[in-house]
């Protein structure tokens, strides 16, 4: 178990040959020793689930730096909070949703939205990954230029599958809202991908 | 497939799982391994219940044995750290005072009628109650202010009962500002 320490959460299962049911298990006596204040265990969730905190920051940000800081605050909260995590939900679902807080609650405290933004469309997107390619690396790039409140929706309900409802509960807006913001997230993005050729 | 159903199978297909382009869990562990730092509000709170029991306490002792008028007795400042939760106890000097204000209580009560003794038991044991469940409620969420205002608000109330079961409430410094 100790070697999980060691090894890239994404890469852990692979290499040691594991279902998803030892997997499963395993999250679930790491949650337990982590709620036991073991930090050892708590790095081993984070191993595990790292890839998908930062993943959402990082399409929720647009940003690189302020997804790393995003996905560190989205931890520490959990570790605080880990008592009362009961298994209702998933433990990846409890994390995208303190992943979400995190997020907002970082925006509220910065105010450089706008800033942020602008900085975006004016430099070479810093978001850049070896995960999208082509066809699918515009469409990032395009998703990164969204205004806050259409890129947050788009993110949550276009790339994640989660329901307006469930979009608009993370986000504290009412479903409508989040309806109100995809519809303008297509329409910019519409706007930004058919100069870009994309295909339809 | 129009814009938008070619818009959603691209979005979909987009990469949900990203690893980060440095390791962030030393940052993370320095952050959950730092002990965390009781606010100076909790730290001020608990100075005055610890003040409010001990001088309590010293009072007591300088009047146990007197048969005359009460003496007025100077309240002496003893700061102790304490915390509060499932991990952390009251200091001994606290604790000191509250066991001598328990045990006069029991002298006390035995000069009063039954029904005032089974009301005063009762209270002590609702405080007691509410401790025991506030200190269980901390374990899980230490943080929470509510909690900690009402576990302090616990201690202060069974001071309270103890220093007017046990006639103490004359010439003992007092705080309200808690």
């Amino acid at each position: 178990m100790e070697a999980l320490l060691t090894v890239s959460g994404s890469d852990y299962s692979r290499r040691m040959g594991k279902t998803h049911h030892d997997s499963e298990a395993d999250e679930q006596a790491y949650i337990r020793r982590a709620q036991r204040s073991d930090a050892r265990a708590f790095e081993a969730l984070y191993r595990l689930h790292v890839d998908k905190v930062y993943g959402l920051c990082l399409r929720m940000t647009g940003n690189v730096s302020e997804a790393e800081d995003c996905t560190q605050e989205a931890f520490i909260l959990a570790w605080n909070k880990l008592a009362k995590f009961r298994g209702d939900s998933a433990f990846s679902t409890w994390l995208h949703r303190i992943a979400v807080n995190a997020v907002l609650g970082r925006i509220r405290k910065s105010k450089r939205e706008q800033d942020r933004i602008q900085a975006v469309a004016d430099t070479e997107p810093t978001r850049t990954t070896a995960a999208d390619t082509g066809e699918m690396r515009d469409l990032a790039e395009a998703v990164d230029r969204l205004p806050e409140g259409a890129r947050h929706v788009f993110v949550l309900h276009a790339v994640y599958g989660y329901t307006h409802d469930e979009a608009a509960e993370m986000l504290d807006i009412a479903t409508g809202t989040s309806k109100a913001q995809m519809h303008r997230a297509r329409r910019l993005l519409a706007q930004q991908l058919e100069k870009q050729g994309f295909e339809s | 497939m129009n814009f938008d159903d070619r818009l959603d199978q691209a979005a979909r297909q987009l990469a949900k799982e990203i690893s980060p382009e440095r390791d962030l869990w030393p940052g993370i562990e320095q952050a959950i391994r730092t002990p965390q730092r009781r606010t100076p509000w909790l730290a001020q709170a608990a100075a005055v219940v610890l003040l409010v029991g001990a001088s309590s306490g010293i009072t007591y002792l300088a009047m146990k044995g007197e048969s005359g008028p009460v003496v007025a007795v100077q309240p002496e400042l003893i700061f102790e750290k304490a915390a509060f939760g499932g991990d952390y106890h009251l200091g001994p000097g606290f604790q000191d005072a509250r066991n001598s204000l328990r045990s006069q209580l029991d002298a006390e009560l035995a000069s009063l009628s039954p029904a005032a003794q089974q009301d005063i038991q009762a209270n002590l044991d609702v405080i007691h109650e509410a401790i025991v469940e506030i200190n269980t409620a901390l374990e899980q969420d230490p943080d929470n202010v509510l909690l900690q205002q009402q576990l302090l608000r616990a201690y202060r109330e069974e001071l309270a009962l103890l220093r007017r079961v046990g006639g103490l409430t004359r010439n003992v410094m007092t705080r309200n500002d808690i």
